[in-house]
């Protein structure tokens, strides 16, 4: 397909580069400056035979007969289709291989990287005219397009260039140019534009606005058609549902894309395919999580090509079944940095508890590095959101120590319900605010609990901590600020009679409770419990 | 309703083949045709032309009195989306030009595009220009495409041309202050000019939307657009459908095409299928839509429709998007829906995604099924669960600033939700019991 950087080289969707299929290496087409035939819009490749569009996409047979039917023989007008269906189900993949199938002519545009309609309009404008922005033109689109009556002249212009109809009369198509198609990406993500109404409005009737035959107009959406009903009554386009794969289905995709040893992986594959779906269907998020299980799987072989027999499959099994629990755990954890230098030399030192029993391996350690203070300031914030401020007294006496709270073992009903209501509202309202004076106050408090410990701390860490408090003050305020824009901690809204703003703690218990073991403060002493 | 596997043709390379023009028989040429007759729709509004109670013989009684009578004249064409106005409009206008080559000057207007007053100007005086072949300065301002305009009207009015403005999407103009319909209307009043306004709108008041200067100027004359009525409709569908005969393709195909098609089209199912589609939106284009697709499906090895095909197109045609999403969820995210309908039958009023993973547990502690997955995982699928619309969130702009805080409401009630559980097939039995059982925990 013609002109833009991006687009012709379809757009790599996750699932067509998780489908890494060798036919569909972007095509990189001839940047051509004088105005040419139609053919510039195609993908330069041989068109696809049938077979290895079936092949590619298993269990997709039936969606794309339904389109290839509803697109039609040649030179043969098409009403608007919608294809929906849920996320990474290979719409946009089916839609940009039929119609490198069937070898004809098509525009583009996803609203997705074209985020507004002055870039949408001038995107389907740049590749109609076979215009590139390039340093020769000052990056520049073919023409500047921002309102849609300017839209629609000139895609009419551009539209009679390529077809070779003559403009504005009704042309009869017999023996006229062939069909060009004008595709529409990610149309739900119009609704959250400015003036989503008009644009969509303007989108979805553009066929009966244009009324030239030639142009036929596909629209795919990842969510379904009655998200687009207006006030105003809609137009509907023809609709194809692209649903979610079945097991079976996943099973032929994730084949297609195994690495040499195919027996192997469709062993891997049967063991793992059947959990994993339980959780999740979609392929992007099945993919990344599988890659890694099948390097675990692979480790004890020597030799990775071999074939294996049912005792070796049943002992791999075996082996992978506790990173199998774990990992369905993590199932969408991004790994960091850390991580993944620790795996590439081979020591997976995890410190603290490897709970073994349950077979999970979490870690229990932070993955990132904090300061000191950071670490300290986070965990005050962390009890000032959590614990309601009348505590606080209680909690800190003037030593700093923790003053155990004198348990009035009043149990009584009221007390208990009273204590249940109160467990119900922190659960929906999460966590509170605080001021920032309070905040303060308890840093100090904790930090001088935790002098004996920061001595040593200060050797290995090489911080020159001045004992009493007057050292940390200064880096406080600059680290509160820096975990604000970590988005440790918010702003919340500020209280109109005092005046100050209010700051709010965002993270949740366990990683409070990280960062605490990781400097030997005992959070679970001050933390308010029912 | 279940989703069926589409029947589809069962050699998939000779549909591949005919698709891509490799060879056209009969059957792919009938297929064009009828193909082009339902994208088309004039086409199918012609079929009313001949009875006089037909808006096209109304439409074109005032536009040719107006042009014999050299007055000017204004309409509003109502009825809802997809009833043909355009349509008529186009039909109307082609039978006079063939009439009256030189009479009739056309300037197509639209509520989307021009709202605006000084786009509408700029446009009229483009497609003026383009008209009467003058040359269009893009630079001009409002002021002057203004007074082009009223030239034009004038000199049009003297030369005894009628311009007529096709006003699309009337509704949309009336919004704002209605500069355009004023200046245009009082044109028509003032200046020796001859011009019909026709206003094409879906809002059945779309008069009432003027304001009162402009509807004095504007006559009261509406044309109302219906559905068609049974007989029309049966009328329709022989005059979309048929072959004619006196075509390119050989008579024998023909006649046992058309002898087909009417046993099909009289046949009960038939009348079963088209009735229900028509009870939902009786429009001329709903029709075509669904023809459209029948024609798409035909079977290219006998060329000849069939029942089949135009059963299949209407079940296509209507689906039930959230039950589809339920019966596509996964497991885990089933769970999270059953838990939230226990949440709502228990009257919480608000709740949000930690209440949720509170019964979650509580579940799995109750009954120690083999689905007990992670905090994130949970709210993974419940992102998930968002993105597809089946439940929501409260209030769009909340100050809680994490998801886990932000009550959250199922958007399906109990019975799709119901329904869902029932269809998917990897339902696991204890989520059907949990949903029917009455008392909990």
């Amino acid at each position: 397909m013609g002109t833009e950087g991006a687009t012709p080289e379809r757009r790599t969707t996750r699932s067509s580069s998780s489908l890494s299929k060798p036919s569909l290496d972007a095509p990189k087409p001839p940047l051509s400056t004088r105005p040419s035939l139609p053919n510039d819009l195609l993908f330069s490749d041989e068109p696809l035979s049938i077979d290895t569009l079936l092949s590619n996409f298993p269990g997709r047979g039936a969606q794309v007969l339904e389109i290839l039917r509803l697109i039609g023989p040649p030179n043969s007008p098409m009403l608007p289709l919608l294809l929906h269906g849920g996320v990474s189900t290979g719409k946009t993949s089916v839609i940009l291989q039929i119609l490198h199938h069937i070898n004809r002519p098509f525009v583009y545009t996803s609203c997705c990287s074209c985020h507004s309609p002055r870039i949408l309009f001038e995107s389907v404008l740049n590749q109609l005219f076979l215009h590139r922005k390039n340093p020769s033109n000052g990056y520049l689109s073919a023409r500047r397009c921002e309102r849609a009556s300017d839209f629609i002249n000139l895609l009419r212009d551009a539209l009679s260039q390529v077809t070779g109809s003559p403009r504005g009369k009704k042309s009869k198509l017999d023996g006229n140019g062939e069909m060009i198609y004008l595709i529409f990406d990610n149309v739900e993500l119009i609704r959250s534009w400015n003036k989503s109404s008009d644009i969509l409005a303007l989108l979805f009737r553009l066929f009966d606005i244009l009324n030239i035959p030639e142009v036929g107009l596909i629209y795919i959406s990842n969510a379904a058609p009655d998200a687009y009903y207006s006030m105003a009554g809609s137009v509907e386009p023809v609709g194809v549902y692209f649903p979610d794969y079945t097991v079976d289905d996943l099973f032929n995709i994730f084949m297609l894309r195994s690495p040499a040893n195919r027996k192997l992986y469709s062993s891997f594959l049967s063991v793992v395919l059947k959990p994993f779906f339980r959780v999740t269907r979609r392929i992007d998020e099945l993919a990344t999580a599988f890659d890694p299980l099948f390097q675990k799987y692979c480790e004890p072989l020597a030799d990775l090509n071999l074939v294996p027999d049912e005792s070796m499959k049943r002992r791999l099994f075996v082996r992978l079944q506790p990173h199998l629990s774990a990992s369905l755990n993590e199932t969408f954890r991004v790994p960091s940095e850390c991580s993944f230098e620790a795996n590439k030399e081979g020591t997976c030192s995890k410190k603290g508890n490897i709970r073994k029993l349950s077979g999970r391996e979490t870690s229990n350690e932070l993955d990132f590095h904090m300061s000191v203070s950071a670490k300290y300031l986070l965990i005050s914030a962390f009890l000032a959101s959590r614990n309601p401020a009348t505590l606080d007294a209680a909690l800190f006496d003037s030593t700093g120590g923790s003053n155990n709270r004198k348990q009035k073992k009043k149990s009584s009903q009221a007390i208990m319900d009273q204590k249940d209501e109160m467990a119900e509202e922190m659960l929906l309202k999460g966590p509170g605010s605080f001021p920032l004076e309070r905040l303060l106050a308890i840093f100090q408090c904790i930090t001088s609990v935790g002098e004996g410990t920061l001595e040593e701390e200060q050797l290995e860490d090489g911080m020159v901590i001045e004992s009493g408090n007057v050292g940390l003050m200064s880096d406080v305020l600059l680290q509160l600020s820096t975990l604000c824009n970590a988005n440790f901690i918010c702003k919340s809204g500020s209280c109109p009679l005092e005046g100050s703003t209010r700051y709010r703690s965002t993270v949740d218990e366990d990683m409070a409770l990280k960062v605490a073991r990781s400097i030997n403060f005992p959070l679970s002493k001050y933390m308010y419990r029912r | 309703m279940r989703r069926k596997p589409l029947c589809f043709p069962p050699s998939a390379r000779s549909l591949s083949q005919r698709i891509r023009g490799d060879a056209m028989t009969v059957a792919e040429k009938a297929q064009a045709l009828l193909r082009r007759r339902l994208c088309s729709p004039t086409f199918a509004h012609a079929a009313f032309k001949s009875s006089p109670e037909s808006n096209y013989s109304k439409l074109r009684f005032l536009i040719s009195s107006s042009i014999a009578e050299a007055c000017n004249n204004s309409v509003l064409l109502l009825g809802p989306r997809g009833s043909g106005k355009i349509a008529v409009v186009e039909l109307v206008l082609e039978d006079l030009k063939a009439e009256h080559p030189d009479a009739i000057s056309v300037i197509r207007l639209n509520g989307l595009l021009h709202s605006d007053d000084n786009c509408a100007l700029k446009e009229i005086a483009r497609q003026l220009c383009v008209e009467h072949q003058l040359l269009f300065s893009k630079m001009a301002s409002s002021d002057d495409n203004s007074q082009f305009v009223m030239d034009m009207l004038r000199e049009c009015g003297l030369a005894h041309k009628t311009i007529i403005v096709i006003l699309d999407e009337f509704d949309l103009f009336t919004q704002g202050k209605q500069r355009l319909l004023y200046s245009l209307l009082d044109a028509m009043q003032t200046l020796i000019s001859q011009a019909v306004v026709i206003g094409v709108s879906c809002r059945l008041d779309a008069d009432q939307l003027l304001e009162k200067r402009i509807r004095s100027r504007f006559s009261h004359r509406k044309l109302l657009f219906v559905p068609p009525s049974k007989e029309d409709v049966q009328r329709l569908l022989e005059c979309l459908l048929h072959l004619p005969k006196d075509s390119s393709f050989p008579s024998k195909y023909v006649t046992e095409f058309n002898r087909r098609l009417s046993n099909i089209l009289s046949d009960k199912k038939f009348k079963e299928v088209l009735d229900s589609l028509l009870d939902v939106d009786g429009s001329v284009s709903n029709l075509l839509r669904l023809l459209f697709r029948a024609v798409s499906y035909m079977d290219m090895e006998s060329g000849l429709l069939s029942l089949e095909n135009f059963k299949s197109a209407y079940l296509c045609t209507y689906r039930q998007p959230k039950i589809d999403n339920l019966e596509d969820a996964s497991i885990l995210e089933l769970y999270i829906l059953v838990c939230m309908n226990r949440l709502e039958t228990k009257e919480q009023n608000s709740y949000n995604f930690n209440s949720i993973m509170k019964e979650y547990k509580a579940i799995h502690d109750a009954y120690k099924t083999s689905d007990n997955y992670a905090n994130n995982v949970c709210l993974r699928a419940f992102e998930h669960l968002l993105e597809q619309e089946l439940i929501g969130f409260t209030d769009s702009k909340g100050r809680t600033p994490s998801i886990e805080f932000h009550p959250v409401k199922l958007l399906i009630s109990s019975r799709e939700l119901y329904q869902g559980l029932t269809s998917n097939s990897s339902c696991p039995a204890i989520l059907q019991k949990l949903f029917d059982h009455e008392s909990y925990k």
